[in-house]
């Protein structure tokens, strides 16, 4: 109850410092819908041929979305780092509100956020001619399965601030993610990958988030691909929680 | 002004000893103890062990070893009710720049578990104590360091603690700002029995405010007591020779330490200080000496020790402050 409390109020003030800082988001937002314009550019003629998808632009909407909610849940990690040199992360510590709201509203304000910059990405990326066969309930899930990704993946960044307190650390948790998706079948299928490479990408979780949400987009209600998708996520988070759980702990001796 | 109430320990400790890694001895066994209602100054200069000190006993730091006690709660197995008992200021002002005053207030009021209601007419209630009332609603990026100060004592203050902390509450502050925090600190305590834990590392604040002092000298408090009862433990009085250069006060401090009865003479740039037992009699000598030697002065005082004595005295150098544009509070 005490800690629900505190959760809330916590994400109120990151939701708040996130509308007040529009440049920082914005980046967020611009940077994968650039990609996703020249990915699509370049590739969009030889899809169907070369492997055989037939609406690159929706196979590449996800992409983009899943790189916006990596970016918008590094900035967390940031965050803490600053609040800790400016000692405000101190003055939370000195109230009696439970260590756990600290991380726990961090994590819920960047699945908002998450789901926010989604909701930004989709509809852009159906009006250039991405398919969404599962209707509204699939945008619905879409948007869920990005705040869980983005509470998920901002656990990296709070681990690594918490942990270090420096700031150009906590950059890592935005650099991290591009070895994530460049070993996931993010701009062709795995089918086409080398034996090693898809043998790396079988064991990312990015590769089985790509999977459920493109099925939702191209094909409609997959219960495997979502399961997968949803197992991804969760084993995600459940790591990533730990290890910032554990960084809390010893920043708050 | 300064009278004690009932003796009831609200800030205990015990054989305080903090290593940092590699091995920097930041306190070397602190043992303290102070009532309820009284203003506690601790004072030592840069490095000595306040911070740290105040981060061990507020529960932000475990300690190497020792212990201690906030209104007879263990600060390590209780720290999470010791911390709805205190109020803290730490030495950084510990503020969020995007938020504005009064958000800060209201969250921080939230997270002591205050309802809505409540926890506004606080807020409303401290930013006019700190005079931030026309402010509240600026984003705190946009305040000078003295606003920034006053928010953050503000915020020690949201659940109206009867113990708090301040470390180095008027450290960079100009001389009003700081003497607005006092006048606050001195309100709070004569008016609310608030006791204070302070730091310092200026001689003026300590004795303006302190019932009791503690002198800390690279992690060991090195003397303890009133600052009236520090001073008389001096045991003279300082009779002070005015001079125009350096080497008329070295002549003037050859001439008096050939006076009966000086238990000590020390040289500053422009003046020499004569500690002596009976000051108003040897000011007489002095001056007649001064005169035999010829030895040019300007002016002659008798003064009751000073603090920066006491630390003298106590640690064996003068306290030094780091912070640009303060003198030595004296
Ligand atoms: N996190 C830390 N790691 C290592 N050493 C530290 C750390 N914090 C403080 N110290 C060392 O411990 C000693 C005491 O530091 P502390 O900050 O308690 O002093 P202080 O009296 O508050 O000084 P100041 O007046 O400058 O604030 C110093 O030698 C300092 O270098
Ligand atoms: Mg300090």
């Amino acid at each position: 109850m005490r800690t629900a409390r505190a959760t809330y109020y916590l994400v109120l003030r990151a939701l708040r410092e996130s509308v007040r800082q529009p440049e920082v988001e914005l980046p967020n937002l611009l940077i994968p819908l650039f990609f996703l314009a020249v990915i699509i550019g370049a590739i969009n003629q030889i899809a169907p041929d070369a492997f055989g998808v037939t609406n690159y632009t929706g196979f590449q909407v996800p992409v983009a979305m899943t790189q916006a909610v990596a970016g918008v849940a590094a900035v967390s990690g940031i965050v803490i780092v600053m609040d800790i040199e400016r000692g405000y992360f101190d003055k939370l510590l000195l109230t009696p509100a439970p260590r756990v709201a600290l991380l726990l509203s961090r994590l819920l304000a960047d699945a908002v956020r998450s789901m926010v910059i989604s909701a930004v990405i989709l509809p852009i990326g159906l009006a250039i001619g991405s398919p969404l066969e599962t209707g509204v309930a699939g945008a619905v899930v879409l948007l869920l399965l990005m705040g869980a990704f983005g509470a998920a993946y901002s656990g990296i960044g709070m681990a690594i601030s918490l942990r270090s307190g420096n700031p150009q650390a906590a950059q890592l948790g935005v650099l991290l993610f591009f070895p994530l998706l460049f070993l996931s079948p993010a701009f062709t299928p795995i089918d086409v990958f080398e034996p090693w490479m898809r043998a790396v990408a079988e064991v990312n979780p990015v590769t089985y988030l790509l999977g459920g949400m493109r099925s939702l987009i191209l094909e409609g209600w997959d219960a495997a691909d979502l399961a997968y998708a949803v197992a991804a996520v969760a084993g995600l988070g459940a790591v990533t929680a730990t290890l910032a759980m554990l960084a809390l702990r010893f920043r708050a001796r | 002004m300064k009278e004690r109430g009932c003796a009831i320990a609200v800030i205990e400790a015990e054989g305080l000893v903090k290593e940092y890694e590699r091995g920097v001895r930041a306190l070397n066994g602190i043992d303290l103890s102070v009532e309820e209602g009284e203003i506690f100054g601790f004072l030592g200069q840069n490095g000595s062990g306040k911070s740290t000190t105040i981060r061990i006993l507020t529960t932000l730091l475990a300690p190497t070893a020792g212990g201690g006690r906030i209104a007879g709660l263990d600060i390590r197995r209780d720290a999470g009710r010791v911390r709805e008992r205190i109020g803290v200021a730490l030495q950084e002002a510990g503020l969020d720049d995007l938020q504005t005053g009064a958000e800060l207030l209201l969250l921080q009021g939230r997270l002591y578990g205050m309802g809505g209601a409540q926890v506004r007419r606080r807020v409303a209630e401290l930013l006019e104590l700190v005079d931030l009332a026309g402010d509240a609603e600026r984003p705190i990026r946009t305040y000078s360091g003295g606003m920034k100060r006053r928010l953050d004592l503000a915020s020690a203050l949201i659940h109206a603690p009867s113990i708090v902390f301040l470390d180095e509450p008027t450290t960079g502050l100009d001389p009003i700002a700081r003497d607005t925090i006092w006048r606050y600190i001195e309100r709070l305590n004569q008016e609310d029995r608030v006791t204070f834990f302070l730091t310092t590392q200026y001689l003026e604040e300590a004795d303006r405010l302190a019932h009791r002092i503690a002198i800390l000298d690279a992690g060991e408090i090195v003397a303890e007591g009133s600052p009236a009862e520090l001073k008389a433990e001096i045991g003279t009085d300082v009779v002070t020779v005015q001079v125009a250069a350096p080497e008329d006060a070295r002549r003037a401090a050859e001439v008096a330490r050939g006076l009966a009865g000086v238990a000590d003479v020390r040289v500053t740039e422009n003046s020499a200080a004569v500690y002596v037992a009976d000051g108003g009699a040897a000011v007489a000598r002095i001056v007649r000496l001064l005169d035999d030697a010829a030895a040019p002065f300007t002016s002659i005082t008798l003064a009751q020790p000073t603090l920066d004595d006491v630390f003298l005295r106590a640690t064996g150098h003068y306290l030094q402050v780091d912070d640009a544009g303060e003198e030595r509070a004296d």
